[in-house]
């Protein structure tokens, strides 16, 4: 036991470390209440170095349309992170290319829930296709294939 | 009596209290007196409380919820809707066992009512009870804008309490400015969970508070009228007692765990001893989302006791109304697997039958791109691997038929992620088993809620003749696909 708990330290300690992110990336995730991809999802994002607060609600629709989100690319929960909205099952590393590069968008979704994405049991069948949120209401345009 | 009700006795009492009346006027009167009129039309609703801005709804004369609706067993009833609205319409007088011209279904038993014009429904209620009327026509919007009320089936002998209460849960999705939200039939509704609100509103208003006096002894009817929230209510400091479900008496027992378990459509009659201390507050709460818990109503005690010094001693039992018992014997079987949805696993891949765009939301039909044609009335859900979407359409053919007076058992399964409530039209049932387990309490239904996975066996005798929907009562499941009809010949 003594020594699976220093193990798993060495283990956090080690992916903590890395020279990109130095602590992990506090986001917060509404779901609905009775989705259980959302839970696969964010145990997914904190074994990519993100911090989430899981925030169940009724009403997520309207907060992922008052993010900008259209209705019809939403995904299937709706996260906010430093200062982007991050909607539906966005690969890690897609969310670090937004936190990297940080565009005028209001954020990323992937619409619906495509299989093999993460969170999503089974394998892609198909590329992932992320799309940016414009911020003032235009068109989305493609932000990133998976 | 709840000074919203109409109905036969209401206006009768008025009648022999006014004393001018002329002679033409009375007989005229008592012509109609049996008539009870609704017209459905825009409306505004204080839902937020009177220093709050008003809400733009669709009502049956101009209140939320509509009127209740106050008949007598074995009586005739005559209801005269009137649509105001832009769009078609239809009642569905849901529970009660109509004949099939009456169960305003639209296109399916009836055409729909046009604007302007108007329909007479004219059905003789067998069952005392607590039943609802509501719109079935663009279900999802009518119904979410507000058409629906109570319908109360008195007893022939009245039962023994000191009072009635009538409580109508609709749950609302509102924006900050107190309007309805618009994106009805958006795809993650229509393949989750359904459009459950962020207001709960009790008889029409928020946070609802409801004197009561120690000592007596309360009938509370509990309607849920919303569109796809499920509530589990517990009642502070108080046990209450189930004495009837969906309308139909069952054996009085207390709810299990402790709270009344309520889908969409569902009814539950509670006999509640009001034995809390004379100026207390208790809350009743409703905690069936996890971490979502809040306070539906409350009973505030007046400072005097009532007369008794504590509650009647009389049974609890309702009278049987007069159904049909299944023979299970010679019962004819069928399956009916609910499928589809998110998280569904594929179930609807290569279906065949399906209206609509698919559109990549199921586990197994992937490619976001997929769903850029958005979800509304496309097929998400089925049953049997056969889609039925919409409100009602003459074109559904039934995928049962049964002779008349046939014993049928159906089992159900939900094969599916997400809860359904579901709904079978003309008939009231017996839920045999869920998950293999008898069901206690004797509980006959018009309204099942199964959890996800759950297998449930349902019995009835086929005795109403006519083409009757069985459908998911979460209004986005049924507009995508989660309806059946069954014929009785």
């Amino acid at each position: 036991m003594t020594r699976t708990i220093r193990l798993v330290s060495l283990f956090a300690l080690l992916s903590f470390s890395g020279p990109t992110l130095a602590a992990p990336i506090h986001a917060v995730l509404y779901k609905n209440p009775q989705c259980s991809c959302c839970e696969a999802y964010a145990a997914y994002m904190r074994e990519n170095g993100f911090d989430i607060e899981i925030k169940p609600t009724n009403d997520l629709a309207r907060i992922s349309q008052k993010a900008g989100v259209p209705e019809q690319l939403e995904g299937c929960h709706t996260m906010f992170v430093d200062g982007y909205v991050v909607d539906g099952l966005v690969p890690a590393d897609v969310v670090k290319k937004l936190l990297t590069e940080r565009p005028a968008i209001a954020g990323v979704t992937l619409p619906g829930m495509p299989i093999g994405a993460p969170g999503m049991p089974g394998a892609k069948s198909a590329p992932l296709t992320i799309f940016a949120v414009a911020k003032d209401g235009a068109p989305p345009t493609v932000y990133a294939t998976e | 009596m709840d000074p919203r009700s109409i109905g036969a006795m209401s206006r009768r009492t008025f009648l022999i209290g006014a004393s001018t009346v002329t002679l033409v006027a009375s007989l005229r009167a008592r012509a109609d007196a049996s008539e009870i009129r609704l017209a459905a039309a825009p409306a505004k609703a204080s839902l937020l409380g009177s220093n709050r801005p008003q809400t733009g709804v669709w009502a049956y004369n101009g209140e939320i919820p509509g009127p209740a609706l106050r008949l007598r067993q074995g009586e005739p009833a005559r209801i005269v809707v009137e649509n105001r609205l832009a769009e078609e319409t239809t009642v569905h007088w849901h529970g009660v066992r109509v004949p099939n011209a009456m169960d305003g279904v639209p296109g399916l038993t009836q055409p729909p009512i046009k604007p302007g014009e108007s329909f007479a429904y004219e059905f003789t209620p067998p069952d005392a009870g607590t039943f609802w009327y509501h719109s079935h026509a663009d279900s999802l919007v009518q119904l979410g804008r507000g058409l629906s009320g109570a319908i109360i089936v008195k007893e022939r002998e009245p039962v023994a309490v000191d009072r009635d209460l009538l409580w109508l849960v609709s749950d609302w999705r509102l924006t900050e400015d107190g309007e309805i939200a618009a994106g009805f039939g958006g795809m993650m509704d229509a393949g989750m969970s359904g459009r459950v609100g962020n207001v709960v509103t009790v008889n029409g208003a928020v946070a609802m508070e409801a004197p009561v006096r120690a000592g007596e002894r309360i009938r509370l009817r509990l309607v849920n009228a919303a569109l796809a929230r499920i509530m589990a209510l517990r009642f502070d400091g108080h046990s209450p007692v189930v004495v009837s479900l969906d309308g139909q008496p069952c054996e009085p027992h207390a709810p299990e765990g402790g709270r009344v378990l309520l889908g969409p459509a569902m009814r539950a009659d509670l006999v509640l001893d009001m034995h809390g201390d004379p100026g207390r507050r208790y809350d009743v709460i409703d905690d069936f989302y996890d971490g979502l818990s809040y306070r539906l109503a409350r009973f505030a005690y007046g400072e005097k006791p009532s007369s008794r010094d504590h509650a009647s001693d009389a049974p609890l039992v309702l009278p049987r109304n007069p159904l049909p018992e299944p023979d299970l014997a010679t019962a004819e079987r069928h399956d009916l697997a609910l499928q589809g949805g998110m998280m569904g696993g594929g179930a609807l891949a290569g279906m065949g039958g399906m209206k609509g765009g698919m559109n990549g939301m199921m586990g197994g039909m992937m490619g976001g791109m997929g769903m850029m044609g958005g979800a509304r009335n496309a097929a998400v859900w089925a049953i049997n691997g056969q889609s039925m979407t919409g409100d009602g359409a003459a074109e559904m053919k039934p995928s049962l038929t049964f002779g008349r007076g046939r014993s049928v058992v159906l089992t159900l399964r939900n094969q599916t992620a997400w809860w359904h409530p579901m709904h079978l039209h003309g008939h009231s049932f017996r839920v045999l088993t869920r998950n293999g387990a008898a069901t206690p309490h004797r509980q006959w239904r018009d309204t099942v809620l199964m959890a996800p996975k759950d297998v449930v066996e349902i019995a009835f005798v086929a005795d109403n003749p006519g083409d009757w929907m069985l459908h998911c009562h979460v209004m986005d499941h049924q507009m995508t696909g989660l309806m059946t009809v069954l014929r009785v010949s």
